[in-house]
């Protein structure tokens, strides 16, 4: 490990004359700042809507697919980790053309700064459909997620170290009032609802599996955090923590929704939504449905906020632009309307989040960019080691 | 730097067109005043007169009416509801045509109630309730009440003494069943008969409610005005659906058979004959109770195994009894107990077997246990269902007498 990172920084300085990325970016960021700000990114889309319950065959069994998602993403949470660890100094954007050359490296830096845009795109439009179906369904789309990209791009304008530090507020506040809306229903759960425990084996999970994890693959983006990590030796360790975090949540509530909308949970258009609905303490402490929007609203915006910094900071650093901060205005209205141009209605947001497409698109775009970068790596790696033979 | 100026003309002018912006949100987008709206309090369903059209009935909380009261200290001056109807093809439709009759826009979230009408229950409802699991506005915990012999219409039209709202008192009045009698399914709303109906192996239920005339027998008209209320509601039992159809009921021991087996019995009143005095009775008060089954599998043949466990006090006795001197009575009592419960639970299974409905979940408990024995079976369960062996096994036991071991004896 620690041969491979002198290595990677000697190799930094010899292609690329030593560039700092701290002249992009000054920020620094603690461990548990950076598990906020990924635990608040993979909140996101099972606080509202719940992609992976959506339309499964096997309701009661959502559970087990979100907990082998998450067994699945630990590993590649470590891999990314590991290799951003090569070239502490260096987003995973510079490190890209370190390996891959100029042309290539950019090419594949290009494809993931667009993956974090589409991310961007598909939340933000997400946030949107949400607060027009469940409160406010006269108002115009635009108006939502007009304001959510100024707030996350301003957000971003400060720097990571500002979203690192509200991502770390903001997810306690999150974390609990999430907790707390999956308990309050308890006297709708029936938890015998999980029975029986696949009835058909784990073939009609592949493809939910499938869905958890293409969504965790959106972790990647820790390769442009890794550099302004306060101390880096914790990378592994908080990443890690930050899948388990998020997927132990994931699984509770899929357990959850299941116990309380049995096998109706997978017609919901917004599961969780729902399940705040369903609040009734002393017919009385009911329709919390409010809280569950502003603490969706909380988490969307760090989640937004991160993914235009890594875009904005990615393009900087691919076009050698010195500063990234007059990038993120325009991305987000670009975001504002690559969101508006991606679905036509929530159906077809379902429908583009079904495995075949979403699946294989995040698996093509994040794992087929990191395989790429290990094996470059791994050439790398041994070509040098025989040289210093 | 001549840029810095510039630059401070830009934030002014930032600063100015922001403000300027800022009179444009002064209030909200879609705001609804309170004085502009007609708070919907319970809807009921029925077919109306028009073929293929629904009639929807609404009951509006008329807020002014109530203040009007508290003001006047006395009895009401208007109705502080009104109830209305409209029809349309679809529920969305006919609760949209309704603002051309109400001078206040429906305002839906308040509504705690959705009441059909015994026909229109017969013909299926799983379509009407595709709107209220839709729409954002209607509360999932709703009760789904079915008026037995009469349209949801006219079950609108009962007043309740006491709540001067009529669907305040309807809930209080199940509330109270639910709480004190247990011949009431008001654990069943909206949201657990969208999932009986979704789930395989079970029958929904819904309350049922008849409607009670009030005549009154003699001129009770005095000094005083006097409120006459001339039609209240009851709750009597449960509606039984298949699929989404209602297939027919449950009297009041029959639900709370259905209650006993899937643990919702609460508190309630078992009235019992006494042991060796057969001409009187004791009145027993259940204070906790406990229900649960499991069906079991030898070959063909399907059992289900239900278990009550049930505490109740005594609560009166008539004629006298002294349990110190009489061995052998409060056993007696605790056995007979027992079988006033197992009557109950077996009169709801026949009635069960008997409209082919099986609203307990046999089926979907069956599924969770054996779910390889369930996927053999499942496409004919009606049948099987109608075969089920049920064993009750009730430990009853009455544990407090009250303030008084021994009655009052009369001396002559």
């Amino acid at each position: 490990m620690h041969r491979l990172e002198t290595l990677g920084e000697k190799e930094a300085k010899g292609v690329k004359g030593g560039q700092r990325v701290n002249a992009v970016e000054g920020g620094r960021l603690s461990g548990r700042q950076l598990a906020a700000v990924l635990i608040l990114s993979r909140v996101v889309p099972i606080t509202i809507a719940f992609p992976a319950i959506t339309g499964i065959e096997v309701p009661q069994d959502a559970w087990i697919a979100a907990l082998l998602g998450t067994l699945l993403a630990i590993p590649f949470a470590i891999l990314v980790v590991r290799l951003g660890l090569r070239y502490p100094d260096k987003t995973i954007i510079q490190y890209s053309e370190v390996l891959l050359g100029r042309y290539l490296g950019k090419l594949v830096g290009l494809v993931l700064i667009l993956y974090w845009i589409q991310t961007a795109a598909t939340v933000l439009r997400a946030c949107g459909e949400a607060y027009t179906t469940a409160v406010m369904p006269e108002t115009p789309l635009p108006v939502f997620t007009i304001i959510m990209a100024f707030l996350a791009a301003n957000a971003a304008r400060h720097g990571l170290e500002l979203v690192g530090r509200t991502g770390e507020m903001v997810a306690w506040i999150v974390l609990f009032f999430l907790v707390l809306m999956s308990v309050l229903p308890y006297d709708v759960m029936r938890f015998r609802n999980l029975a029986p425990v696949l009835p058909r084996g784990l073939r009609p999970l592949a493809e939910p599996t499938g869905t958890v994890l293409a969504l965790f693959l959106q972790i990647v983006v820790i390769g442009m955090a890794i550099p302004y990590l306060g101390r880096q030796r914790e990378a592994t360790r908080v990443s890690v923590n930050a899948v388990v975090v998020s997927g132990l949540l994931m699984t509770w509530l899929a357990a959850d929704l299941v116990a309380v909308f049995g096998p109706t949970v997978s017609g919901l258009t917004m599961a969780t939504f729902s399940l705040a609905r369903m609040v009734s303490i002393a017919n009385f402490f009911e329709r919390m449905e409010a809280i569950t929007i502003g603490v969706w609203t909380l988490s969307l915006w760090i989640k937004l906020a991160f993914f235009l910094w890594a875009a904005a900071v990615g393009l900087a650093q691919l076009f050698d632009v010195p500063d990234y901060r007059p990038l993120l205005y325009p991305l987000g209205a670009i975001v504002i309307v690559f969101g508006e141009l991606s679905f036509k209605s929530i159906v077809e947001r379902e429908v583009f989040y079904e495995f075949r497409y979403f699946g294989v698109f995040s698996f093509t775009v994040a794992l087929g960019t990191l395989a790429i970068l290990q094996l470059a790596a791994f050439i790398r790696g041994r070509a040098a080691s025989r040289a210093g033979r | 730097m001549s840029g810095v100026p510039g630059r401070r003309a830009l934030r002014a002018g930032t600063l100015v067109a922001l403000a300027m912006a800022a009179t444009l949100v002064t209030g909200c987008w879609s705001r609804r005043e309170l004085d502009t709206l007609g708070f919907v309090m319970a809807i009921g369903v029925d077919r109306a007169v028009e073929d293929r059209k629904i009639q929807l009935t609404v009951h509006i909380a008329k807020p002014f009416a109530m203040v009007a009261r508290s003001e006047a200290g006395g009895t009401l001056e208007n109705k502080p509801f009104w109830v209305v109807s409209s029809t349309g093809y679809t529920v969305f439709e006919a609760m949209r045509n309704l603002v051309s009759q109400s001078p206040r826009r429906p305002y839906w979230s308040h509504s705690r109630f959705v009441l059909i009408g015994e026909d229109f229950a017969r013909e299926g409802i799983g379509d009407i309730l595709d709107q209220f699991q839709r729409d954002p506005r209607m509360r999932h915990r709703a009760w789904i009440v079915i008026a037995k012999g009469a349209r949801a219409s006219d079950l609108l039209q009962v007043e309740f003494e006491l709540e001067p709202m009529p669907s305040e008192g309807g809930m209080g009045i199940l509330l109270a069943t639910r709480a004190e009698l247990s011949t009431a399914v008001a654990d069943y709303t909206l949201h657990t008969f969208l999932l009986d109906l979704e789930g395989e192996g079970v029958d929904p239920v819904a309350t049922r409610a008849e409607i009670v005339r009030r005549p009154h027998e003699f001129d009770i008209r005095g000094d005083l005005t006097r409120e006459v209320i001339g039609a209240s509601a009851r709750i009597t039992g449960a509606a039984v659906f298949r699929d989404d159809k209602l297939v027919g009921w449950l009297n009041k021991p029959e639900t709370r058979g259905l209650n006993w087996v899937t643990g919702r019995v609460k508190s309630t009143v078992i009235v019992i004959k006494k042991p060796g005095d057969e001409d009187n009775l004791i009145g027993l008060n259940v204070v906790r109770a406990r229900g649960s089954f499991a069906p079991h599998v030898e070959g063909e043949e399907i059992s289900v195994l239900v278990k009550i466990e049930a505490e109740a006090a005594v609560e009166d006795v008539q004629g006298f009894v002294d349990p110190l001197k009489s061995p052998g009575f409060w056993d007696s009592m605790e056995r007979r107990m027992a079988t006033v419960i197992r009557n109950e639970v077996l009169a709801a299974v026949e009635k069960a077997k008997e409209l082919d409905a099986d609203i307990f979940g046999f089926g979907a408990e069956l599924n969770r246990r054996a779910p390889k024995k369930w996927e053999a079976i499942k496409d004919r369960w009606d049948q099987e269902f109608r075969r089920v062996r049920v064993e009750v096994d009730v430990r009853a036991r009455v544990t407090r007498p009250g303030l008084a071991i021994r009655s009052v004896r009369i001396m002559e």
